[in-house]
Order: structure tokens, then sequence, then C-alpha cells
């Protein structure tokens, strides 16, 4: 703690919150997997690795504290926690399960917040036209056996009205590379696609949504219609 | 064989004497397993029947026996080997037991090879450390209720208590009765501890054992307790069954009755929610049902299309999502999620929806996306409502049309085209000019 050099001024109560101010981070979390090709004889079939990156190129460390990864029960020691960065674990397997990973931030006043990650082995069929969330197409060939499979996943982590200490920490973050940053995931592109889609959709619901309403309001007029129609045929003859 | 040698005296062969373990050696099974394993009863379970009968169907043993003599043996059913050996001699000896006093000498059979030992019985005399108390003792600390326990009551209890090992139950059947008054158990056991205790304490012993307190009074409690149930008649038996029987059944009412209460709550507050954005619409919708009410008095069947429209048209449809606001941390995908309060066929429909119009059911989660996709969701759950409410409709109308034609017939009633689904329930012809009634 002290060789992050935290300005003292704050006290133990890491000086109450910044009204108004809301800090977005915007992370990546998944996995990378290489399949080894054969069985090996503990039955592992893949190494991959799960990890958390800054979706910039930030040192994360500054604000957080450590990540803990909780892998499945079969694992030995199945909590890991990674206290700086690169926040990952590698480790081999032959099943695909849920990681949860919690991230723990410097200042204790401010909550951990907690990613699900379904660990992926094996490319899944792309379903025709279908955007899928992980994204699996950008698999990397590797050698000709060696087929890196990515699943990644993008998430904000959202900072509302943070801590003066927090927001100290969050205000002051150094590029994590002096060189390049990017990711297997062209983020961008997919969430301009994305976006994109979901106007489109949303544009299709809407006109749908009308048209079905002048279709209810001609329905309604018809049943109206209908049962003074079945109520004058009904009428005993005698009135 | 060999008996017929024995009774003549034929001297034969030598033959090893028998000894406990050649008496127990295991032989060999050397016929067949029975042929025919007796059937598995219907419906009994495999594994049960497996349970039941083991491989040589031999009864399973009720106590675990000493025959198997290697380590390891297990259950096995050791062949007494019987008649193949000498068998050893027994004598009538006189034996002397030391438990008694007397010095009486009874006789009894005994293996010749057994060596002269102590009657081996002898050890269950066990001999109880009855505590003992002098005139002094008795006068300085043990006269505690001198109306219920005089010295020469106390006197009998020790001496019945050294006769008896302090079997309660004997002592209070020999109880003398005529000279010393009527004692139950538990007046002899309260006595009896009570002394011991004091006697001990006056001894200064009780550090290293703890002396016994009898607890006379729940005894008592407890055996008129269990006179009590021992007594019951059939008749209050089958009563106490019978209120047992109501009292479950009152409480399963009262469960019953408080998700009732919770499921209206619920829905109370529900409708508070609504009833501050559609105030005005509700009274209006109260006005029109009334109306058409009176239009329908003579309708047999009330029509529910009005309700279901009429509940899509105040707006109450659609999803409420939480506003992630106050300070903290949070993942903006949380922002995504559905409220809990939707229910589980809305659900169903959203990701039916999601999948119909090929959208990302979870999108990268900028703020954009997030309102852009939650309104989009918000829209499709009302798609769904107008969808489902328009079939309903659909559905009235066919029924009215069925009702016309049967009620005049020859006569149609006409739904307009667009109304139809695109593929229709059931195939009409629909001749043009033959009605009079048509809705053009």
């Amino acid at each position: 703690m002290n060789s992050l050099n935290i300005p003292t001024d704050f006290g133990p109560d890491s000086g109450g919150r910044v009204k108004g101010l809301v800090i977005v981070k915007p992370i990546v979390y998944g996995n990378i997997a290489r399949s080894f090709g054969k069985k090996n004889e503990d039955g592992h079939t893949h190494q991959w690795k799960v990890y958390v990156k800054p979706y910039h190129n930030e040192d994360m460390s500054v604000y957080v504290k450590k990540v803990h990864f909780k892998l499945h029960e079969s694992y030995a020691n199945p909590n890991r926690i990674v206290t700086k960065p690169p926040y990952e674990i590698t480790e081999t397997g032959w099943g695909e399960f849920e990681v949860v990973i919690k991230i723990y931030f410097h200042d204790p006043t401010e909550r951990p917040v907690t990613c699900y990650h379904i660990l992926k082995l094996f490319q899944s069929p792309v379903v025709d036209g279908e955007l899928s969330s992980t994204n699996l197409d950008n698999t990397k060939r590797m050698g000709a056996a060696n087929v890196h499979l990515v699943s990644e996943s993008y998430e904000e982590i959202v900072f509302q009205e943070p801590t003066q200490l927090m927001q100290h920490f969050l205000m002051n973050v150094q590029p994590l590379t002096s060189g390049s940053y990017t990711h297997d995931t062209d983020f961008e592109t997919k969430k301009e696609k994305t976006l994109e889609n979901i106007i489109d959709v949303k544009g299709k619901v809407k006109s749908e949504i009308n048209s079905l309403k002048d279709k209810l309001k001609l329905a309604r007029e018809t049943i109206a219609k209908f049962k003074a129609e079945l109520a004058k045929v009904q009428k005993p003859p005698t009135s | 064989m060999a008996d017929v040698r024995d009774i003549l005296d034929i001297e034969r062969a030598n033959t090893p004497e028998v000894t406990r373990e050649s008496f127990l050696v295991q032989k060999r099974r050397n016929f067949e397993k029975a042929k025919g394993v007796s059937k598995r009863p219907e419906g009994m379970h495999r594994e049960v029947f497996a349970l039941l009968y083991n491989d040589n169907k031999d009864a399973p043993p009720l106590l675990p026996t000493d025959t198997a003599l290697g380590i390891g043996a297990g259950y096995k059913q050791a062949k007494a080997r019987l008649g193949m050996k000498k068998v050893r001699k027994w004598e009538w000896a006189p034996f002397n037991n030391p438990a008694r006093t007397d010095g009486a000498v009874f006789h009894h059979w005994r293996r010749t090879t057994d060596d002269q030992k102590d009657y081996p019985f002898a050890k269950f005399n066990k001999q109880l450390q009855i505590p003992t108390y002098t005139m002094t003792e008795y006068n300085t600390h043990l006269r505690t209720n001198v109306q219920k326990w005089n010295k020469a009551q106390t006197d009998h209890l020790f001496d019945l208590a050294k006769r008896f090992d302090l079997r309660f139950i004997v002592m209070a059947d020999r109880w003398d009765r005529a000279q010393h008054g009527v004692k139950s158990v538990e007046d002899l056991k309260e006595r009896y501890y009570e002394v011991v205790g004091l006697l001990a304490k006056a001894k200064g012993q009780n550090s290293d054992k703890k002396s016994y307190a009898f607890d006379a009074e729940h005894e008592r409690k407890r055996k008129d307790q269990l006179k009590k149930l021992f007594e019951r008649t059939t008749q209050q038996v089958e009563e106490e069954q019978m209120l047992l029987n109501e009292l479950k059944k009152i409480e399963a009412r009262k469960k019953e009755r408080e998700r009732k209460t919770q499921d209206l709550q619920k829905l109370i507050s529900q409708a508070d929610q609504q009833s501050d954005v559609a105030t005005n619409v509700q009274s209006a919708r109260k006005y029109e049902k009334k109306l058409v009410k009176k239009k329908l008095h003579h309708q047999p069947r009330p029509s529910k299309v009005d309700s279901v429209v009429n509940a899509i048209e105040i707006g109450g449809s659609g999803i409420k999502f939480s506003d992630l606001r106050g300070s903290g941390v949070s993942l903006r995908s949380q922002k995504m999620k559905l409220p809990a309060n939707i229910g589980q066929r809305k659900v169903k429909a959203l990701e039916q929806a999601i999948q119909e119009f090929k959208v990302d059911p979870s999108p990268p989660p900028t703020e954009e996306i997030c309102n852009a996709f939650n309104e989009l969701r918000s829209d499709m759950v009302l798609l769904c409502e107008l969808r489902t409410a328009l079939s309903t409709c659909v559905y009235e109308m066919e029924s009215l049309k069925h009702q016309y034609e049967a009620a005049c017939p020859g006569k149609t009633l006409n739904i307009p085209p667009s109304l139809i689904p695109a593929e229709p329930i059931k195939e009409e012809i629909i001749e043009p000019g033959t009605s009079a009634s048509t809705n053009a």
C-alpha cells in the first residue's frame, strides 16, 4: 500500500464520496485455449488462460487490489488470487466450466465486482447470421495443429460517485506498456455493429407494434359489429 | 465307521485328537451350487434381492461368528468335520465356587485336558461397595429428614442395598412394609443417594468422585407420565390422532392464507405504481367498461378481449429496468439485467423475440448499447403482448362467426382479410354477396 504513494490527508475513512462524479473503466475478460491435439495421462486435453485486462492501455494495479479467480472445484486450490498484473491464470484441463472473477479495489469501502465467464475450450458451431457475444471467430492459427481459441467479453466498471481516495487512484493511471496495445477481439467494430443492429431491430419492432395496434383496433371494431349482428339474429322475432 | 469301531473298541489308526482348531477347519464344498437359483419376486428391486440372497443361499448370520479363524476369512461357513478324529474325554469333577462363602462343593462336567482352573463364572459375582456409617456419623450428618426416615428405616435400607446389590426394584419389593411403612422405589433411591452423598462429603472424599444427585421429583413425574401414557384408552389414542390431523390441516390452511395475502399485497403495490401513471386512463377505462357491460347485458359470455386490449393500451406492459443510481462500484452489464418481478412467461417470450430478430443476447455493455438494448427489450415485450391480444381477438371473431352461422344458417360474417393470420386455422369459404350482413 505504501508503495502506491497515497496522500495521507484522506485519513482512514477515505475522504467521503465525490458527488456527481462517474468514472468508467472498461475492461476485457475471458480466456484463450489451445488444444494439445491428444489426451494427456491426466485426461487433460487443453491448455487455457483466463484473464482480466484493461481495455485501454493502463495499469489497473493502481486501483485494483487483487483479482480472485474461482475455478472448478476439481482443481487443486480452486481459489486463485492475483495481486498484480497481468491478472491471469494458466491451467490445463478437459472441460468447460464457469469461472467466477471477483475484482477487489484498493479502497475497502468500494465493494468488489463479480464477472462470470464460461471457460471456452471447444469451438461452438457458428449459428448462421447470429452475433455471438463471445468472439470465437478470431481463432488464430498457430501452426498446423495448434488452434488458439479466444472467448472474451467487454465490460465496463462504473464508479458511481467514488470516494476521494478511489478518485485519486482512478485519475492517476499509468500506461501499461509503451508499445501498442490491442485485443484479439475488435470491440470497437463490434460495439458499432451491435448498436446499429439494435437500432435497426428496434425500428422493425416499432413498426410491427404500430401495425399490430391498427389491426387490434380493427379487430375490436369487427368484434363489436359481429356482436351487434349476433344480437339482432338471436333476438326472438316476437318483439 | 469310526463310531462302530469306537463302540466295539477296535484298535484303529492313530488319528490326531480333535482340537477346536481342527474341528472348525474349513472344508471345501465339493458339491456344485444348487442350480435354478430361486427367482426374484416381481416388483422387488435387484439391489434388495441381492442383499437377501447371497450366492450359496444360506440365511444370513444373525450374529457375527468366530468361525472365521484366519484373518480375512470373513463370514464363511466352517464345516464341522465330525467323526474323523478321536474325541476328547470329559469327566464329572467337583469344583469350588469362590464367590460362595459357605464352601459348598458342586460337580460339573469338565474336559480332562483342561487345567484345574478356578470356576470361570466366579468373576461375574461382582461385589458392590456399599458405604457404611457409625452411630455418631448418623447422628451428626444423616438426621436430615426425621419424619420420613428414621435410623431404623435407614439401617433397613442399607441392609437391603447390601443384600441385593442396589437392585432397587428388588429392594422395594423386599422392603418390610409392616415395620417401616410403604416406600416407593424413588423414595429408596432418594434416601440412599442422599446418605451416600452426605457421607462422602463428611469424609471429604467427594473431590475425586462426584456423588450422584438423584432427582426424585423428576423421576416420579416421569413415571407418572409414562403411566398415564400407558393407561390411555383406545378412544383417547384415536382422539389424539384426530386432533393432530386437525392441527396439520389448520396449519396448511394458514400457510395458504398467508401466501394469498402476500400475492394480493404484491398486486396492490404493483397497481399503486401503475395508477400513478395511468389514473386518468383507468377512470376512462372504467367508464368504457360500464358502457360495454350495458351494451352487452344480454350477451351470455362476457368478452375478455377488452380487458386484454385495455391493459396493453394503458401502457402497463414493457419492462421497467432498475436504475442503478446511488454511489458505489457496479458493472455496466448489471444495467441490462431483467428485473426480478418479470414473469417466467414474459422472459420466455422475450428470449424468443431476441432470437427471432437475431439480436446478440448479451451485447458489449457500453452506456449507449445498454439503453438501446433495454428499450428494445421493453418494446419486444409489448410486441409479444400485442400478438397474443390479436390472436385472442381473432379467436373471438371466429367464435362469434360460428355462433352467427349456427343461429341463421346460410349466412355468414366476414372477417377483414388483414386480420386473418398468415396460416388460417380453418379454411373458410366466403361467398361474396350471399350474406345479408357483411361488415364491409
